[in-house]
């Protein structure tokens, strides 16, 4: 048996260098290039402490300048500019939800959408107390999916997701009155509180980030995580391939990016078709390839087993492999970049969604009414491109590695039904990975998550700290571009055990599970909410006292901050590899460091030095194992 | 509050320290010098041989060895170090009864067993494989009351499963009169705790012998053990601190742990899926092991008044215990299956022609004749045989029911109980009736049983029909040479225990564990195209003279995946044949006589080579090409295509006693044939004659062996 090796970051940077030197070729630009340019960066943004919300300024405070013209000091400030951006995040994942919403709205049996999962449907009506007794399917998907738009402008109450979370974490986010309202209504709320003249009280504006970190984790992003499922299926463990090698020279190679699947549901539905299957032959190509980029990578996946070409940083990469012939995107983590690089090469860049509209791209504009002849337009543009290709401009590199994705919670209470014992056990808890825990077999779990940042050396953090994690006995489980920087490196294969602890590779053979769980795209962090929550649930403890916390080591996006303000609300102590524009303010700092743990039990570490951040996840793991003496 | 770890680490320190009080008293008493070793074993300390690599022959060494175990004790709260303590505690265990054995001490008497041989497990290996034996259980304590632990052993044996015995248990069996030993697949090992070292040193050397995981690599070894041997544990509460460390080493090797001490457990969060499992009920103690270690019970429904079931194969029924018996080396008797034309007979029909058991005298010895007629498309006269040969097994199966030999020289032991729960001779016929369906229904579409009690009718039967036919069989048999058929066949039944070796099967080889011929071969690619039997052709020569093939090679290197890239079929000098560990003799080059020496399993004593069956044994097997040895079935012996490449049986120097007798009319006829020699196995040396390799050329020159004027084989 061959010995288990990792693809390591040089592997990948020494592709990304021959890479480039086909960029240099044809005067194509790159990030890299750009870090440059852009270097150093500038103090006052990166502290948080530059204001320009009026037209007075713009302020920035100093050690001589302590306040800004309308005297906000630097809580202020720094307050309002993390609300600003997690307003950023919230609104942007959440509308995503919105989005599948839509999408569930206009779901018909002919199709082109349909209900894929109809029992989490009914499951999720009923939980939302919709009557579903003898009701057709398709008229039960059009009043969720209304009631789930309505949502986010919801006159009264709160998010219904919130019923989900346990009543110890219910009544928390009561008291710090964090519960979250309308999504639409906490960021309007956000942006409000934040114009000139409004709140400058640090604490006050960390709590709306909180609740509007809230709106979003449970509130849009779950709508979109499990609408999703209803539409395109609730994945189940998949074979797949990760890392630039699965692009394939001798196909026509479409690379899907973004995080909207019903985009890219849609291309592949229709690339498998005979008719494309026979057009790519008739331009001398063997087939076709698809292949995801971000987080609609994850998505197809964990759906379909398509394979992942890369995250967030390697984007560019595609295009520069010389053998993509289209580049279809839809919404978020889009560079702009990606128009004018494409000009470089006979890649056709196509943008489909009237947010994310780009210059230098083809525009065909996508609705759930028109996928599916939007989507028969862009394949066949994709294939028709084949022969454009220039043969000499062909590199793909050869990395590659194999995973296995696509374990959402159902699926993995699944697995775990796989180990109880039916003479003993119930099925269908998280109780078998509870005992895992307690007994100490496992030390704990990591919610790996989050982007690449060229502040960090691409995939370095995300595979360093996973490997030294697995290696304490401590299971990942992963979502957005670190699941994918999980994947590219081999973490998500099963012989991963290999290079786990003793306690985790014993618990991959008998859940026949990798160390590193593929839990989807950037809104599944909402799956991850509703585990903690089952976890909680079943073993009677608080989120807060379960061994488990959440990590994003390389994160740069709005959506990030959002994301970390909910999973800190929900009870999970985060780790950040970067910090979020907030040391500007020891106030500030000091609240979402430490203060907040009053209020939700929980605070963010922000740690540059990953090997430290790793060494503290682990300490808060046992410290928090110590607390129930286990 | 103490945790799971807390136990384990403490139990380990606890059981650390006895060991080494032992080790001191008894190198205080004997010296350092003093040898010490387990009986009929090549592996040393089998345990921490494996775990080590390093061979330990005296109390000096051992006391070495206890600093080595040291370093494995290591306390971070990582589930590796529990592991590893586990491992430590089970190797203390094992120091702690090799000092039993010091001065070739016994330290062990019935019922218990204490060390078992390296023979024992050579033995178990084919049932492993086969499934005859699908699990290994490990009780330990005594049950809540006696009656509970021995039903739950007997629930064990019903399935087929091996057990053994540490501590409490054993004085329940004995307490309540129940049968142990290993004919009936119960096998005290001890009543202290340390003996359950006993079993984990099967397992270890099952991983060593059929493996092929080199002593030292702890992590093939506890690999190994987790995915091959089937074995689980029963640890009846109240646990202690050592048994739970000793529970940890058995996790530590992929061996689930079931308990009844809910308390001792949930006290320190000790409950891991698979691993370690509270099960308060002890009466599904069986249903719970079962269902952790993943063993599925073949379950064949036989409508027979007493048990079915593999557990009860070896046992024997003793005259005073007898009703009747059936006995061919006295009257007629005959076993024999017909293929006959489906619309000849009439499926499931069972006939007694004669006297019932009833009608019988209690104690008395009669004829019987029983007749399978089988019909089906893919059906051959080949397989009759085949077909037949299983026919001693399951008439073995049967609770109370006892059978030997074959052919028309069968004898059948009905006992009195078995008889008075109502078993009649018809229900013979339903057991090979249903035993037949099941195993063989890809090529026996139809079956129907008659069974002859009547004296006249058997004669007939006997003399008439199944003689005749014995006898076309054996010249169809003797037509069967290597050259007059087109295919052989791959054997790989063994790769669940062994994963890398292949057998090649030719008419006049068979399969090393001498329970696969060509026919049989023939019959399981037949039975299950995608199995373990493989058709091997023959058209690529490359020395026929060594049995070199271009196809066999392919054959065994897809089959081996790449670990092997040629076999030849008839030297053991170049290319040899692999084994896998369950082989029934071992033969090996014997330098000063220019000829080989063959032990077999059963012989326990040492031969010229300076080794035991055993470390002849441990040179070869788990898939390993080694010249010079070689494992392989009894009648292999008698083949002319013995070391064919090397000379052939005339290179026979040395066998046990035993096997010569066995095979000494075989043997003579090839001697005769191949090179004219008459009486050539008094030629042949035992251990009556000599095991000094010195002493043995004398002998061979005074018979004037062949083998002496032949060139050296190195």
């Amino acid at each position: 048996m061959s010995e288990f090796k990792l693809i390591t970051t040089e592997e990948c940077e020494a592709a990304t260098e021959r890479l480039l030197e086909t960029g240099a070729k044809v005067g194509a630009d790159s990030w890299q290039m750009r870090v440059k340019n852009q270097t150093p960066h500038c103090k006052f943004g990166e502290q948080g402490v530059c204001c320009r919300i009026c037209s007075m300024g713009p302020c920035r405070i100093t050690p001589k300048a302590p306040r800004g013209i309308c005297g906000c000091d630097a809580a202020g400030i720094v307050g309002r500019n993390f609300l600003r951006f997690t307003a950023g995040g919230a609104a942007t994942h959440s509308d995503h939800g919105r989005s599948i919403a839509e999408t569930l709205y206009e779901a018909r049996p002919e199709g082109p959408y349909k209900v894929n999962d109809p029992e989490k449907l009914i499951r999720i009506a009923k939980e939302w107390g919709v009557e579903t007794e003898g009701k057709d399917i398709y008229d039960l998907s059009k009043e969720m999916g209304y009631i789930a738009m309505a949502e986010y402008g919801k006159v009264f109450g709160y998010q219904n997701w919130v019923s989900r979370a346990p009543k110890h974490t219910q009544e928390l986010w009561e008291k710090a009155e964090i519960t979250p309202r309308a999504v639409d209504k906490e960021v309007s709320y956000a942006m409000h509180m934040t114009h000139m003249g409004n709140s400058s009280k640090a604490e006050a504006l960390i709590r709306q980030s909180l609740r509007n970190g809230l709106s979003d984790g449970w509130g849009g992003s779950m709508t979109g995580t499990e609408f999703s499922d209803v539409l395109f299926g609730t994945p189940k463990p998949v074979d797949t391939e990760a890392n630039l090698g699965v692009m394939k020279a001798e196909n026509v190679n479409i690379i899907v990016h973004g995080h909207d699947p019903s985009l890219s549901e849609m291309i592949c539905e229709y690339a498998d078709s005979k008719e494309m299957q026979d057009l790519a032959k008739e331009v001398g190509a063997k087939g076709i390839t698809i292949a995801g980029v971000c987080c609609t990578a994850n998505e197809v996946a964990m759906r379909r087993g398509v394979p992942m070409a890369g995250n967030f940083l390697q984007q560019e990469n595609c295009v520069l492999t010389g053998a993509c012939e289209a580049m279809v995107v839809d919404v978020q983590c889009i560079f702009p970049a990606m128009g004018p690089l494409s000009k470089c090469f006979h890649t056709k860049f196509i943008t489909t969604d009237d947010r994310c509209q780009q210059p230098d791209s083809e525009f065909i504009r996508f609705s759930p009414k028109t996928a599916e002849e939007n989507a028969k337009k862009i394949v066949r543009m994709a294939v028709e491109n084949f022969k454009n290709r220039k043969p000499e401009l062909v590199h793909i590199p050869e990395l590659k590695a194999k995973a296995t994705v696509g374990y959402s919670v159902e699926a993995i209470v699944k697995q775990l039904d796989g180990v109880t014992n039916s003479q003993v056990d119930v099925t269908g808890t998280t109780k078998p990975l509870l005992e895992c825990i307690t007994s100490g077999a496992l030390r704990g779990a990591v919610a790996m998550v989050g982007c690449n940042n060229p502040k960090v050396r691409p995939d370095s953090a995300h595979i360093d700290l996973m490997k030294k994690l697995i290696a304490n006995d401590i299971v990942i489980i992963a979502s957005g571009c670190s699941a994918q920087a999980a994947a590219k490196a081999g973490l998500m294969d099963k012989e991963a055990k290999a290079i786990c602890g003793a306690g985790l590779k014993r618990v991959c053979e008998l859940a026949d599970i990798p160390p590193v769980l593929h839990m989807g795209s950037c809104v599944d962090i909402s799956r991850m909410m509703i585990l903690a929550s089952e976890l909680a649930k079943d073993s009677g403890l608080n989120i807060s006292q379960l061994p488990v916390v959440g990590c994003a080591p390389e994160w740069m996006s709005e959506k990030a901050v959002s994301i970390g303000n909910y999973v800190v609300a929900t009870g999970i102590d985060t780790f950040l590899g970067v910090d979020p524009y907030v040391s500007g303010s020891a106030e500030v700092a000091g609240l979402l460091t430490d203060g907040i743990r009053d209020w939700v039990e929980a605070a963010y570490t922000v740690e540059k030095d990953i090997e430290v951040l790793g060494d503290k996840m682990i300490a808060r793991i046992e410290e928090k194992r110590a607390a129930l003496g286990i | 509050m103490a945790t799971l770890f807390d136990v384990v680490f403490s139990g380990n320190d606890a059981v650390f320290g006895l060991t080494e009080q032992a080790i001191d008293a008894a190198i205080a008493a004997n010296g350092a010098e003093k040898a010490v070793a387990f009986p009929n074993t090549a592996y040393s300390l089998p345990c921490y041989y494996g775990v080590t690599g390093t061979k330990v022959g005296t109390l000096g060494e051992l006391k070495e060895a206890l600093g080595v175990v040291k370093t494995l004790m290591t306390r971070e709260k990582r589930l590796n170090d529990v592991f590893m303590s586990g491992v430590a505690t089970a190797l203390c265990a094992e120091f702690i009864e090799v000092l039993k054995y010091l001065d070739g001490a016994e330290p062990y008497e019935a019922p218990c067993y204490g060390h078992l041989a390296d023979a024992i497990i050579r033995e178990l290996g084919v049932p492993l494989v086969t499934g005859d034996i699908p699990g290994v259980a490990v009780i330990l304590g005594a049950a809540p009351t006696a009656q509970e632990g021995v039903d739950l052993i007997k629930s064990y044996q019903a399935q087929g499963i091996l057990v053994t015995l540490v501590g409490g248990i054993i004085d329940q069996c004995e307490e309540l009169g129940y049968k142990t030993g290993a004919n009936v697949r119960v096998i005290p090992l001890g009543k202290d705790v340390t003996a359950v070292i006993h079993v984990v040193s099967v397992a270890v050397r099952a991983a060593l012998i059929f493996g092929n995981v080199a002593g030292g690599d702890a992590a093939a070894l506890m690999e190994y053990t987790m995915k091959r041997v089937p074995a689980f544990v029963n640890a009846f509460g109240p646990l202690n601190e050592v048994v739970v460390a000793c529970g940890a080493g058995a996790i530590a090797l992929g061996f689930p742990v079931i308990t009844n001490d809910q308390p001792t457990v949930d006290a320190v969060n000790g409950r891991v899926p698979k691993s370690l499992i509270v099960q308060e009920d002890v009466s599904k103690f069986n249903a719970t092991s079962l269902e952790a270690r993943d063993i599925k019970i073949k379950i064949t429904n036989v409508d027979i008044p007493v048990a079915f079931a593999s557990a009860f194969e070896g046992e024997i029924i003793r005259r005073k215990d007898m009703q009747v018996e059936f006995d061919g080396s006295r009257v007629d008797c005959a076993e024999l299956v017909q293929t006959v034309d489906a619309s000849e007979i009439e499926d499931h029909k069972i006939t007694v022609i004669g006297p019932e058991a009833d009608e019988m005298e209690l104690g008395s010895k009669n004829s019987i004749v029983y007749v399978v007629k089988v019909a089906g498309k893919k059906m051959q006269p080949d397989f009759e045989p085949v077909i037949e040969r299983k026919f001693h097994n399951y008439i073995n199966c049967i609770e109370g029911v006892y059978h030997t030999g074959q052919r028309d020289m069968q004898r059948i032991r009905i006992s009195i109980d078995a008889f008075n729960a109502g078993f009649r001779i018809k229900h013979i016929g339903e057991v090979l009736y249903s035993q037949v369906k099941n195993e063989f229904d890809a090529v026996v579409d139809k079956c129907e049983v008659v069974i002859y009690t009547d004296p006249a009718e058997c004669t007939k039967w006997r003399h008439e029909v199944a003689v005749p036919t014995f006898n076309k069989r054996d010249e169809r048999l003797e037509t069967l040479t290597d050259e007059s058929v087109d295919v052989y066949y791959s054997c790989i039944m063994c790769q669940a225990f062994s994963p890398s070796h292949v057998c090649v099967v030719t008419p006049e080889r068979l399969g090393l564990c001498g329970a696969v011929s060509w026919l049989d071969a023939k019959a399981t690619n037949e039975l299950d195209p995608a199995g373990p039997c493989q058709v091997i052709t023959k058209e690529r020569v490359i020395d026929e003279n060594v049995g070199a093939y271009e196809d066999v090679d392919e054959a065994v290197a897809k089959f081996s995946q790449g670990a092997l890239e040629h076999v030849t079929l008839y030297s053991i000098m170049q290319d040899p044949m692999t084994s896998c560990g369950c082989f029934e003799c071992i033969c090996g080059i014997e330098p000063f006589s220019n000829g080989v020496v063959i032990a077999n399993r059963e012989f326990a004593g040492m031969t010229p080579l300076g080794m035991t069956f055993s470390e002849m044994a441990s040179m070869t097997g788990g898939g390993v090409q080694t010249p010079g040895f070689m494992g392989h079935g009894k009648h292999f012996i008698a083949s002319k295509k013995f070391m064919k490449a090397e000379g052939g049986i005339e290179r026979i120097v040395w066998m046990p006693k035993d096997l010569k007798e066995f095979i000494a009319d075989k043997l003579n006829a090839t001697a005769k044939e191949l090179y004219g020699i008459e009486n050539f196995t008094d030629m042949i040396g035992d251990e009556t004659v000599t095991d000094d390799p010195e002493k043995l050329v004398e002998f061979l020159t005074e018979k004037g062996h062949p083998a002496l004027g032949l060139e050296p084989m190195m």
